[in-house]
């Protein structure tokens, strides 16, 4: 069975002595990120982020399939998340470890499950037909803080992904090819973000850190991830396990959180916007766009 | 084939007649003159010109790591990398920058004393690599009663002292000969920091500003700061020092030189702009 080397006692003691005197192993400020990347592909929904050396890549996909039974109306969103050997060799397929059980939950409840993506209008004919949109979250590299780029990647691919644009004359449905028709983006209603805390200490007192890497996710002692919007509606909020955190913390930590939510949001969007005006090449996407303004 | 870096990246192809038949017409080969100047790069399963690997009348031709023996007489690369030739030692080998660390004897290296058996410490050298064992006996003066005791997660300093393909490397504390531990031994304090093969290698040269183009150390020290390093071929570099702000900034001048591939100038402008963040 491999194993990945545990820190050294040396590198447990610095970490600790340094967070003490106020200063992280690499430098940064405590609540200060890794500088973050945001890059869309050629396709639609194709979109990857990195903090720092951790990298993930998001493709989204959709498909024509027939809805649940008990939910006629509405289509089917799923997230796939699989951390495969090519993160460490402690990752084995088929095989989900503690950390890819607890990304794929993080990712269900924030994106999910709080309603971000209208699934209602991914039906086409109700209880026949209806479009089946895939996130499929591939990690890269891994050096801590997954949950909080996982999710920025999925809401970008999500947001950036147009699915073909469709018709329905009678009982005939016709799904459109993008030469025919411009696809269309997703029904989005809102873009949550998951912001990572990590304490350190014996009380989780010593220090509160964004971004941690993975020498620091190693020795931290407890951790909490919040899962906002930009107008500070809280979908989840998750601490499992580790040392008990004084309630002001707690709340200073929330508002720090939708700050950076606020911050994701506008990286995205410029993003976004910067990446149509890339395809918009002689103006005319607005004539092309069979999308009608909410 | 040979790939003759230097030339590629001045534009001067080499001539047509120099691009030998070979049995894949398909792959671009380029073969290096055997008197070209400059770093010489192979390929997995390049052919390398028989120009190229010395010939002494006494020595045999030691093969170093990164090429293997393919009898009757063939040599082939393994990995990619600079091909080296050192010629009094009648050596060939190639030098990556990347890469898994495989031990090989005589080498330094740092690890972690994962948990201590009976008779010796099994020593973590690098992830996902089974442990190397390190004889509870086998430090300066160490007796059964007088022995260093290590606990869980202790760093030490030692060298491999045997290396087989299908055995758990071994390692020693102390020299064989003279009984000295020639500073090899447990390290405390301080701070271990990931670095590249390529790096350690380049650290560990005798003449690591010249040869390895490494000036960030001396630099640093000549700006007044006080540290003790230590570099391990396994791709771990230790800092020691009283001031909890120079491990970190020695340490991330290190990394930083060898993640951005710094040149000399650049090495020179990042220890300037650290200091003045120290200050």
């Amino acid at each position: 069975m491999p194993r990945e080397a545990e820190p050294s006692l040396n590198e447990r003691n610095f970490v600790s002595r340094a967070l003490e005197e106020g200063l992280r192993v690499d430098g940064r400020k405590f609540d200060q990120c890794r500088p973050v990347s945001l890059k869309f592909g050629d396709e639609f929904g194709v979109a990857e982020v990195q903090f720092g050396k951790t990298k993930v890549l998001v493709k989204v996909s959709a498909e024509v399939t027939v809805p649940y039974t008990d939910r006629p109306f509405e289509g089917v969103f799923s997230i796939a998340s699989e951390l495969s050997p090519m993160v460490a060799p402690s990752f084995e397929v088929n095989r989900p470890t503690e950390t890819e059980v607890l990304l794929s939950r993080m990712l269900e409840k924030t994106i999910r499950r709080s309603g971000a993506l209208d699934t209602e209008s991914l039906c086409l004919v109700a209880g026949k037909k209806c479009w089946s949109i895939r996130a499929d979250v591939h990690v890269l590299s891994l050096d801590g803080n997954l949950t909080d780029a996982a999710c920025l990647a999925v809401v970008a691919a999500l947001r950036h992904f147009r699915k073909p644009d469709s018709s329905i004359e009678g009982e005939i449905l016709t799904v459109y090819t993008p030469a025919e028709r411009e696809p269309v983006p997703l029904s989005w209603l809102h873009s949550p973000f998951c912001i990572t805390f990590s304490y350190f200490g014996e009380e989780g007192d010593t220090a509160v850190l964004l971004d941690t890497t993975w020498l620091e996710e190693q020795l931290r002692t407890s951790s909490c991830t919040f899962s906002l919007n930009r107008h500070g509606e809280i979908c989840q909020v998750s601490k499992l396990g580790g040392v008990s955190i004084d309630a002001p913390v707690f709340v200073q930590c929330a508002q720090v959180a939708l700050a950076k939510s606020k911050e994701y949001t506008e990286l995205v969007d410029r993003k976004l916007a910067e990446d149509a005006k890339s395809r918009d090449k002689g103006g005319l996407m607005a004539e092309l766009t069979a999308e009608n303004d909410r | 084939m040979l790939f003759s870096y230097s030339s590629l990246l001045q534009g001067r192809n080499p001539s047509l007649k120099s691009i030998p038949r070979t049995q894949n017409p398909t792959r671009l080969t380029h073969r290096a003159g055997a008197m070209s100047s400059g770093p010489i790069y192979v390929l997995p399963g390049d052919e390398i010109d028989a120009s190229l690997i010395p010939s002494h009348p006494k020595k045999p031709l030691r093969l170093g790591p990164g090429l293997r023996h393919a009898p009757p007489n063939d040599i082939i690369p393994t990995v990619a990398g600079q091909f080296v030739v050192e010629r009094q030692k009648n050596a060939i080998r190639v030098e990556t920058t990347s890469g898994r660390y495989i031990p090989r004897v005589g080498e330094l290296v740092i690890g972690t004393v994962h948990h201590s058996g009976a008779e010796s410490y099994f020593v973590t050298l690098s992830d996902f690599t089974s442990s190397a064992l390190l004889p509870h006996l086998s430090f300066e003066s160490a007796t059964r009663k007088t022995r260093p005791m290590l606990a869980n997660g202790a760093l030490v300093y030692a060298r491999v002292s045997l290396a087989h393909k299908h055995m758990d490397p071994e390692l020693e504390c102390v020299s064989p000969s003279t009984g000295k531990s020639d500073g090899l031994g447990p390290l405390t304090d301080g701070m271990l920091f990931p670095i590249s093969l390529g790096m350690s290698r380049r650290l560990m040269l005798s003449k690591s500003a010249q040869d390895g183009k490494v000036v960030v150390l001396d630099e640093l020290a000549s700006a007044g700061l006080q540290f003790e390093t230590a570099t391990g071929r396994n791709g771990r570099f230790w800092v020691d020092s009283e001031n909890i702000k120079t491990i970190s900034l020695v340490g991330r001048a290190v990394t930083e030189t060898d993640e951005k591939g710094l040149n000399v100038d650049q090495q020179k402008k990042l220890v300037r702009s650290l200091i003045k963040e120290l200050s």
